[in-house]
């Protein structure tokens, strides 16, 4: 076709346009739905007016309503973060009896019987199958647990009424009430939560939601956050309050997230994402019974194994590197060992040390394996005796055990207390990073969203520190 | 996998159930390809699971499609590969959902395309379903949630829907997999030829509106006689679409 | 390694972060501020005057070389420089100490005008730019865009007649529609009129006007209008304005037959229980806000009444065509209903 002919029927639909004013896109719309608002009356016929199936509304009118609105909300949204913490717990200690205690060391005896190379059987034993082990005991049980509860919820069609409650204090932020919905994902997983972003069709919004999930403490940290706090808040305390104190400073933590994330979502709408378009709107969909054991199946299926599958991925390097940098020497000192001595200053500035700091670099696949590497990286650098050698990530049943492990490695109050706080703060884990590439499709948004919570995290440590280190 | 339908309508003639395969997501080799468009919140995914035997998770939440799923199943011998693309208010404006869709439809010229609404919100519904019939002439209405509008005591006539729409009607219950094999049939139908649509065109567009997609319309069809959908490419010009301006140019719509 | 004091490495903190808000902070950041300088060049300032000569000779106004000087922020002497060589470039003329556009010169300032206001255009329709920015964005992105790219821009934004503020938009050959209306300040008490412009310079009194959630396209009613102030009533709600303000509002006066329709309320009037048809939505709704409420259903005629109230009153869920869909405040006082 000649060239010649397209532009002229370009030259002439802007000619046409120009002609029609700016009302095209009004009147086509409006023309749409006269058309169908006639073929539906032509059709339809309704026996007697109900417009709204009953139960819906009366249902509506409690979960919406003023007084019961948010007390319903909170205590929902509890229940079900307390029976995934609390539920985990027993499957969790199983898996990990299970891979770690009792497969493990049949490993291990199976490599030395077959004549494997310490090396070999070091880094696939020791790194890459602890690490995969470690991310399956503790992440699948509280996943497997949360996913289809939440899943369920949705179904039913609950989920939509939350967002409406809460979205007057979300606008406040630049939000949509919907980032209500993918942080409470987020608090399963972060990666999950990303992913349930798509609810949000505002542009703005949704990149809002993204950067901030990482808020939203995930189950890989909330092990790590109750048992930091058990021993450390838990000790300045008299005993009988002690499971109190800590259970506090844990859900402390937990707010604190949730006001960064007010907080992060407003500065992004009055910085970076000031230009991009912005647009409100949420359907309540009626309520649909959920179908249960559909509705588990493809919860496990769908989000639970995906994610799974992921974090393995990612945890199975990373338990190359971590035996790696802890068995190969420069000079006297391993790689390890070299790290923690140059990060320590930077660590002490920030009320840490450069274990921590190694531990979260390294880590920085799965928050699952941070205690175990911060424990293995301790012994290793402070020469105590225990654990179970160079490379070999390990974590101990007894509280008390693990509290001295890391008293003898120089831990304080305060080490403790950043520590918490830089579990809250700190770059997403590299399922995430990778999610929310996928999702934005963007270098800068996926950079924005991996930095910024690390440099937050930074500056909150230093200052807790310095402020604390006055007095 | 072979899974047996369960219905009335395995009992009718001319419904083979016996040639009805689920494929799940072996989506190789077919003789068809048939999209899946709707409102969100329809059950379109409820649909799409139904027709292929996959799970997708179908949650109760305006726009849960969460990728642009694709499934296959064999009707009578024919490998039939469905694509199900975001639930969409509208295909007029630019949001991304949006634009997949509309270009699916558009450019990737579907066999047959499905579209799933509401029983019991057919208005709002037909306004995307008057959009998609501008694109294409060859599509079938599903429509579902037949059980709610039941609830809801209303009646659809489906003949004289079927009328005015030009193409044919399934009212289906895709929950409790009524009416799917109905759907079936008559997307085979629909792809064969053996039923041809005569699809509703917009009547009630402002005069100046008309009269203005009516002249370019018209140039259109001058300059590129094959093109099947002048009317939809004009008020896509007019609305300023550079996708469909760059299209012309490389001749991608004829 | 517990040697240094923790009150230095606070302060050093804080003096750091201090520098780096000075330099970077949005729009007033040194940073920008010089990056902006480097970029004012003499092209910026022939626009500049180009521009400032056609306001004054629309508006009847007279200008020379002191009378620009003043208007304009550049320094004197470049501004006095730059006029030399306009002169020799036939883009202005001298009538006596009066500056004058030629032919060639009002083309230039056209095709600037109309960067200007298809660039507010796209910014209102496109991005998520607050109204309060568009024109300073504006201002500097007028001297950037080349023909071709302007023309590319008229067509993604469908050759569009006016911009936001109601003012019309030259076409590339120049055509441009025209706006009849009186100011505000001048109309009597019980006079119906629609609001077609709104002007954005200053700056205090156009936020002023925005504070007031004034609307673009409102049906109004003059209820008072004295030296102290001007009383009208817009979509069910009732403004009062300082003559100064209302002087930069222009209103076409409608005819009593003209009157489509009276007791047109915004949505965010309605309250519970009661039922309305909605009249349209209004001019401010703009871009994908505008077209996804009109996909939604929000569309001339169709009946609407409120069908949840969230906690906090807002947003508010309305059944429209059968469904329940949530808007914020915000975007139901820009939907116009009449109540049945």
């Amino acid at each position: 076709m000649s060239k010649n002919s397209i532009e002229n029927i370009i030259a002439l639909s802007s000619d046409l346009r120009w002609k029609i004013g700016d009302d095209f896109h009004d009147g086509l719309a409006e023309g749409i739905y006269a058309d169908a608002s006639e073929i539906a009356n032509g059709s339809i016929s309704i026996d007697n007016e109900t417009p709204r199936f009953r139960l819906d509304s009366k249902i509506d009118k409690i979960v919406t309503s003023k007084t019961w609105g948010f007390p319903i909300m909170f205590l929902i949204l509890g229940v079900i973060l307390w029976l995934t913490i609390i539920g985990a717990n027993y499957p969790s200690s199983m898996l990990a009896n299970l891979l770690l205690d009792n497969i493990h060391p049949v490993l291990k005896s199976f490599a030395t019987n077959i004549g494997m190379p310490w090396w070999l059987d070091g880094f696939l034993i020791d790194g890459v199958y602890l690490a995969v082990a470690w991310v399956i005991a503790v992440m699948l049980p509280p996943m497997a647990i949360f996913f289809p509860m939440f899943t369920l919820l949705e179904d039913f069609g609950y989920l939509p009424r939350v967002a409406f409650n809460l979205d007057y204090m979300f606008k406040k932020s630049g939000a949509h009430g919907k980032q209500a919905l993918t942080m409470s994902m987020g608090f399963g997983c972060n990666a999950a939560g990303v992913v349930a972003t798509r609810i949000i069709d505002s542009p703005r919004e949704r990149l809002i939601a993204i950067i901030t999930n990482n808020f939203s403490l995930c189950n890989g940290r909330w092990p790590t956050q109750i048992l930091i706090a058990t021993i450390f808040i838990g000790a300045v305390v008299p005993a009988s309050f002690s499971a109190f104190a800590s259970l506090s400073a844990v859900i402390g933590v937990a707010i604190l997230g949730l006001f960064f994330m007010f907080f992060t979502s407003w500065a992004l709408t009055k910085t970076v994402l000031k230009g991009e378009v912005s647009t409100f709107n949420l359907e309540l969909p009626p309520y649909r019974p959920p179908r249960f054991w559909k509705t588990v199946y493809t919860s496990l299926i769908d989000r639970t194994i995906i994610v799974l599958w992921r974090a393995i991925l990612f945890a199975a390097p990373a338990g190359a590197v971590i035996w790696l940098i802890s068995n190969i020497y420069i000079g006297n000192e391993s790689v390890a060992t070299w790290t923690i001595n140059s990060l320590d200053g930077f660590g002490f500035l920030l009320g840490m040390n450069g274990v921590i700091l190694l531990a979260y670099i390294v880590a920085i696949p799965a928050n699952e394996i941070v205690i175990p590497t911060i424990l293995m990286l301790t012994v290793m650098a402070s020469g105590i005796v225990g654990g179970a050698g160079a490379g070999v990530m390990f974590e101990l049943d007894s509280v008390t055990a693990t509290g001295d492990i890391l008293r003898a490695g120089g831990w304080t109050l305060l080490t403790a207390i950043n520590l918490m706080l830089f579990s809250l703060l700190h770059n997403p884990c590299s399922t995430t990073i990778y999610t929310i590439y996928k999702e934005t499709k963007s270098a800068k948004w996926t950079t924005v969203a991996s930095i910024l919570p690390v440099i937050m995290g930074f500056v909150i440590t230093f200052l807790v520190t310095q402020i604390w280190r006055l007095f | 996998m072979v899974n047996k339908v369960n219905s009335a309508c395995d009992m009718c003639t001319h419904f083979n159930a016996k040639g009805l395969k689920k494929l799940g997501v072996n989506t190789n080799n077919y003789d068809f390809v048939v999209a899946l468009a709707g409102n969100p919140n329809t059950g379109k995914s409820t649909v799409f699971n139904a027709l292929t035997g996959l799970r997708q998770h179908t949650g109760n939440w305006p726009g849960k499609t969460v990728v642009r799923a694709e499934g296959a199943f064999e009707y009578n011998s024919k490998k039939f590969k469905l694509i199900d693309l975001p639930g969409t208010y509208s295909l007029l404006s630019t949001s991304q959902d949006e634009e997949v869709a509309r270009n699916f439809i558009l450019f990737g010229k579907p066999d047959v395309t499905v579209i799933v609404v509401d029983a019991s919100r057919l208005e709002r519904n037909l306004n995307l379903v008057l959009q998609i019939l501008e694109i294409t002439d060859k599509a079938v209405l599903c429509l579902n949630l037949m059980d709610e509008a039941k609830r809801n005591n209303i009646k659809i006539d489906i003949r004289t829907l079927a009328r005015d729409l030009g193409i044919p009607v399934v009212p289906t219950s895709a929950r409790y997999s009524q009416g799917i094999s109905d759907l079936i049939h008559t997307i085979n139908e629909v792809a064969n030829g053996e039923i041809i649509c005569k699809p509703h065109q917009i009547k009630n567009v402002p005069k100046n509106i008309e009269t203005a997609v009516r002249t370019l319309s018209t140039e259109i069809k001058k300059q590129f006689p094959t093109i099947p959908n002048s009317r939809w490419i004009a008020f896509r010009l007019l609305e300023g679409d550079t996708h469909i301006v760059d299209a012309l140019k490389t001749g991608e719509l004829v | 390694m517990n040697t240094y004091n923790p009150i230095y490495a606070l302060l050093l903190f804080f003096v750091i972060s201090f520098l780096g808000y000075l330099l970077f902070r949005p729009r007033k950041g040194w940073f920008w501020l010089i990056k902006n300088n480097l970029k004012s060049n003499e092209k910026i300032v022939i626009e500049d005057v180009l521009k400032h000569l056609y306001h004054s000779e629309n508006s009847g106004k007279e200008d020379n070389v002191n009378a620009l000087t003043r208007a304009l922020k550049f320094k004197d002497s470049i501004i006095v420089d730059v006029i030399k060589k306009m002169a020799i470039n036939e883009l202005i003329q001298f009538d006596g100490d009066i500056l004058k556009l030629t032919n060639s010169g009002r083309d230039y300032a056209l095709r600037i005008v109309r960067v200007h206001r298809l660039w507010e255009k796209y910014l209102a329709e496109k991005t998520g730019y607050d109204k309060k920015e568009w024109h300073e964005m504006a201002e500097s992105k007028e001297h950037e865009l080349s023909n071709e790219e302007t023309n590319l821009l008229a067509t993604q934004l469908g050759n569009p007649i006016y911009d936001p503020h109601g003012d019309p938009i030259p076409t590339n050959t120049g055509k441009m529609a025209d706006v009849h209306g009186e100011f505000l300040s001048s109309l009597g008490v019980n006079t119906v009129g629609k609001i077609v412009h709104i002007e954005d310079e200053p700056d205090v009194i156009y936020k002023q006007i925005l504070a007031e959630n004034i609307h673009i396209g409102s049906q109004i009613r003059v209820v008072e209008n004295n030296n102290q102030r001007v009383v009208f009533y817009a979509e069910g709600e009732e403004f009062k304005l300082a003559p100064i303000v209302a002087a930069n509002i222009t209103v076409a006066v409608l005819e009593k037959d003209e009157v489509v329709e009276e007791n047109i309320v915004r949505l965010s009037n309605l309250k519970d229980g009661e039922i309305a048809h909605i009249l349209g939505i209004s001019k401010e709704s703009r871009g994908d806000n505008r077209r996804r409420l009109l996909d939604l259903g929000f569309v001339r005629g169709t009946e609407i009444c409120i069908d949840l109230m969230s906690p906090m009153k807002d947003p508010i869920a309305y059944l429209v065509k059968g469904t329940s869909i949530a808007l914020r405040r915000d975007q139901a006082s820009k939907i116009l209903i009449k109540k049945d």
